[in-house]
């Protein structure tokens, strides 16, 4: 129904979809995940020509979308739209926002227009709004209307751009419900969104999206459960990481110190947690012989509230965690104090030490 | 609605009572001529007298009028100790005016002509034939006795085949008696009686174009008019611009004065019933008290109906007297008309001008950036002489249409900005799901935009709107008789300032009320929460 080929697009020396290559057949669900500023909107933009690609071809029920000759309207009215800032038309009440398309682009009756937008209307639970102005609405009623609206127009399939993202909490379920029950008529829909669960539990197949790429996909389960790659992981995991990277003895302590701050802070890690965390870095430091290339990273699930702490050095193999290297074991000791456990290999010629931080 | 009623009513009296209380402001008295020198001296605008007077009177101030009613109105409030004028002119103002009297009287003769293009050297010849022939019959003789010594404001008949064309002269109805004025909604005087002699003569109908006088010379030199006749003093300068005929009359240059500030009036004890009305109306608002006239006409100590009495009076004189109504009624179509048309063309025009500056096209907007901000950046009145005696110079084009023209461009600039202000007010995200949902960019702007932008920018545009009314009040320039024109007509024949012009304040400010309410109206019509209420479920 919907095909892809080496879809990019790029802003000027911006390029925000590399290579998208896909396929979406009749009635599939499915959801676009991804951390934000990596296409996922701009992909769902493309494929009803809100932005124009830079390059690559879209075919829509194989008719090629970018050809001169294409009546792109035409085909834009079996491809509803909502988006997150519902843009409802403003100077008009909500039946109206239904029936203006039905009644100009499709030449329906104004009375057969009206009676179907009532139908759509107590389908997504709003009918005694019908004459109400979309200023009168709260956000999750708006984003109802606006999905009623795409549905008069009788779409073949619908493009979600985020529709829960610009609703407080209290209302993102009451939109999802309605998305939901779409669903299960068996509408053909994509779906930018945030809410990984309901991704998981609606769709039919998942993409995760980075870097200008479907950088992978799969059904729910596969993506949610056993994600393949790196970064899907993370993403799923909900890791917040911080990489820090030293290369002469000589390295610049205060400023690491305030760049691990920093970060603690952003992630709302506790005091303690991050003072815990400030030792073991300078402990772990204190343990080094060879400063030629030292990688630090430092990985926080978000989810399960895990603070992971990684040093890769460069050099010759030595476990400093064996009692015995160091001169005194004052160090060692103020470190597994701090850590619930640890682990040293010897992989490509580094030194890695794993350790877990201990929580509050 | 009472509420306005009271304000209107209130600023009049205050008017009213400010004019009363004006004050002597003459330092010295007017002796002699010489005691001009350091006053302020009033001059027609484009006359020849400005001249004359800065020549003679270095040291003084000349203040140009644009009309005779202006000119004799510095005079009578003190902004002017002494005006030149012509002395047939003044011959009948003085009948009129009891206040006023000449400090100088027939000073020198200078010779007037009608003026033609310079390309026209035919007709000019023919008028001259014309003159000799009129002179030759007595006729001439018998028009100066007429108009000039005896003072009769009555054209003769004359029979014209009209079957040659049309001859159109270039003529100032407000000059005066007894050159021209509005008599019964009609143009008479001296230079009107010449000019349809000379059409009776060609055998050509005669078609009047009422202008200012400073415009005469420019409409002659650009064939606006075949021939201009405004007891048009024949010098140098114009001559330049425009060929004279032989004169057809030599015209007296007087000075004249309020008479309290000239010195030999000094112990002139006759005092008129206006005077006394004048110095009561001092006296009561505590300027200049006169108790002496108070107690000798104890009659009049009614303020409020002698309030209505010289309300009635002004009302007779300035409105039913030789029909004036009709000047005020045909100026009033006048001003509907061109604002009307204006705001047609100008909002049209302006919301093609909207689109090229919004398009994404660099050279379109260009093109819409230098329009606006070179119609923005000349005075509407500069405008609309540009295109009328540039732009349109050798097209015969109804003023009326030129007027249109230049208000609607002038007033197509603000509103393209006004528009455009407002299209880009509208939230992207709705022109975007429009066009998700099949519309083309067309119709979205047709169905989504358009009816939010206009009803967002209609405030300020009803205020544009009532400013354009206003502006077209500049429009006698080129020979439209608007409604400011009539007032003016009105005030060069009763001398009246205060009743025509607060008239016509009141006329425009109903006018531009009215249009108002028209677009209130429309933004009624155009809200969606009163809408709603009637765009019923099974409609």
């Amino acid at each position: 129904m919907i095909k892809t080929e080496q879809l990019c697009k790029r802003y000027g020396s911006l390029t925000v979809l590399k290579d998208v290559s896909t396929e979406i057949s009749k009635g599939e669900i499915i959801s676009i995940i991804g951390p934000s500023g990596t296409g996922k909107s701009t992909f769902l933009r493309c494929l009803n020509l809100l932005e124009k690609p830079s390059g690559g071809s879209i075919y829509i029920n194989n008719v090629d979308l970018l050809a001169k000759d294409t009546d792109v309207p035409k085909i834009r009215q079996k491809m509803g739209m909502v988006f997150q800032s519902f843009n409802l038309y403003a100077h008009l009440s909500v039946l109206e926002n239904l029936t203006l398309g039905p009644v100009k682009l499709l030449g329906k009756s104004k009375a057969v227009a009206n009676q179907k937008a009532l139908e759509l209307l107590k389908l997504v639970g709003l009918a005694e709004k019908a004459l109400n102005l979309p200023d009168e609405l709260s956000g999750g009623q708006k984003q109802r209307v606006a999905i009623a609206r795409c549905l008069a127009m009788e779409p073949e399939v619908i493009l979600f751009d985020e529709p829960t993202s610009a609703l407080d909490p209290t209302m993102v379920s009451e939109v999802l419900a309605v998305i939901r029950r779409l669903a299960k008529a068996g509408m053909t829909m994509l779906v930018v969104t945030h809410e990984m669960e309901f991704a998981r539990n609606i769709s039919t197949r998942v993409f995760y999206m980075d870097e200008g790429i479907i950088y992978e996909e799969g059904s729910p389960e596969q993506i949610f459960k056993n994600p393949q790659r790196e970064k899907t992981r993370a993403f799923i995991n909900r890791v917040r990481s911080f990489n820090y990277h030293i290369d002469n003895p000589n390295y610049d302590l205060y400023a690491m110190n305030a760049e691990i701050e920093a970060f603690c802070e952003k992630h709302l890690l506790p005091p303690r947690v991050c003072d815990h965390i400030l030792l073991l870095v300078e402990e772990t430091l204190l343990l080094q012989t060879d400063f030629s290339d030292i990688s630090l990273n430092l990985a926080y699930f978000e989810k399960t509230g895990h603070l992971e702490f990684r040093c890769e050095a460069a050099g010759e193999p030595v476990n400093p965690l064996q009692e015995g290297v160091q001169s005194d074991d004052i160090g060692l000791k103020l470190i597994q104090s701090r850590i619930e456990d640890s682990q040293y290999r010897y992989e490509n010629h580094k030194n890695m030490l794993f350790f877990k931080v201990k929580g509050e | 609605m009472p509420k306005k009623l009271l304000i209107v009513g209130i600023t009049i009296i205050l008017l009213i009572t400010l004019a009363g209380c004006r004050e002597n402001p003459a330092g010295s008295k007017l002796k002699t001529l010489d005691d001009l020198k350091d006053k302020r001296i009033g001059v027609l605008l484009g006359s020849i007298y400005d001249e004359y007077a800065n020549k003679t009177y270095p040291d003084a101030t000349v203040l140009q009028y644009k009309s005779q009613s202006d000119l004799i109105l510095a005079v009578k409030t003190g902004k002017a100790d002494a005006a030149f004028f012509n002395h047939e002119s003044s011959l009948e103002l003085m009948r009129k005016d009891q206040e006023l009297a000449y400090v100088g009287e027939n000073l020198y003769k200078v010779p007037v002509g009608t003026g033609f293009n310079q390309e026209n050297d035919e007709l000019r010849e023919e008028f001259n034939q014309f003159l000799q022939q009129l002179k030759a019959s007595g006729v001439y003789d018998d028009m100066v006795k007429r108009w000039i010594s005896n003072g009769i404001s009555d054209m003769p008949k004359i029979d014209n085949p009209k079957n040659n064309g049309r001859l159109v002269v270039g003529v100032v109805s407000d000059k005066g008696l007894p050159f021209a004025i509005v008599k019964n909604n009609r143009i008479v005087g001296f230079d009107i009686e010449l000019s349809e002699r000379f059409a009776a003569y060609l055998g050509k109908e005669l078609l009047l174009q009422d202008m200012e006088f400073a415009g005469l010379v420019a409409a002659a030199a650009s064939s606006k008019v075949d021939m201009i006749a405004s007891t048009i003093v024949i010098t140098e300068e114009r001559k330049r611009q425009v060929d004279f005929s032989d004169p057809y009359y030599e015209l007296g240059v007087s000075v004249f004065g309020l008479k309290k500030n000239i010195a030999r009036y000094e112990n002139d004890q006759a005092l008129t019933p206006e005077d006394l009305e004048n110095k009561r109306i001092r006296a009561l608002t505590g300027s200049a008290g006169d108790n002496a006239a108070m107690v000798k006409k104890p009659q009049l100590s009614s303020p409020l109906g002698d309030f209505f009495n010289s309300i009635k009076t002004s009302f007779y004189s300035n409105i039913i007297m030789e029909q004036r109504y009709l000047l005020i009624v045909d100026g009033l179509k006048v001003t509907v008309i061109i604002s009307l048309f204006s705001v047609v063309f100008g909002t049209l025009l302006g919301a093609l001008v909207c689109w090229l500056r919004m398009s994404k096209n660099w050279g379109l907007q260009a093109v819409a950036r230098v329009y606006i901000s070179i119609l923005r950046g000349i005075p509407v009145l500069v405008l609309l002489m540009l295109v009328f005696y540039v732009v349109f110079a050798s097209v015969n084009i109804n003023p009326v249409m030129v007027a249109v023209i230049a208000f609607g461009m002038n007033f197509a600039a603000y509103v393209a900005e006004m528009f455009r202000t407002s299209i880009e007010s509208i939230d992207k995200g709705q022109s975007e799901a429009g066009i998700a949902s099949g519309f083309t960019p067309w119709q979205c702007f047709g169905y989504i935009i358009m009816p939010q932008a206009v009803r967002r920018v209609l405030p300020i545009y009803k205020g544009e709107f009532i400013s354009l009314v206003k502006m077209t009040s500049v429009v006698g320039y080129i020979a439209v008789q608007d409604l400011t024109k009539a007032s003016d007509i009105i005030r060069s024949r009763t001398f009246d300032a205060f009743f025509p012009l607060v008239m016509v304040a009141l006329l425009y400010f109903v006018i531009s009320w009215l249009l108002a309410l028209v677009l209130d109206y429309i933004a009624f019509k155009t809200d969606p929460q009163i809408n709603r209420s009637k765009g019923g479920i099974g409609a």
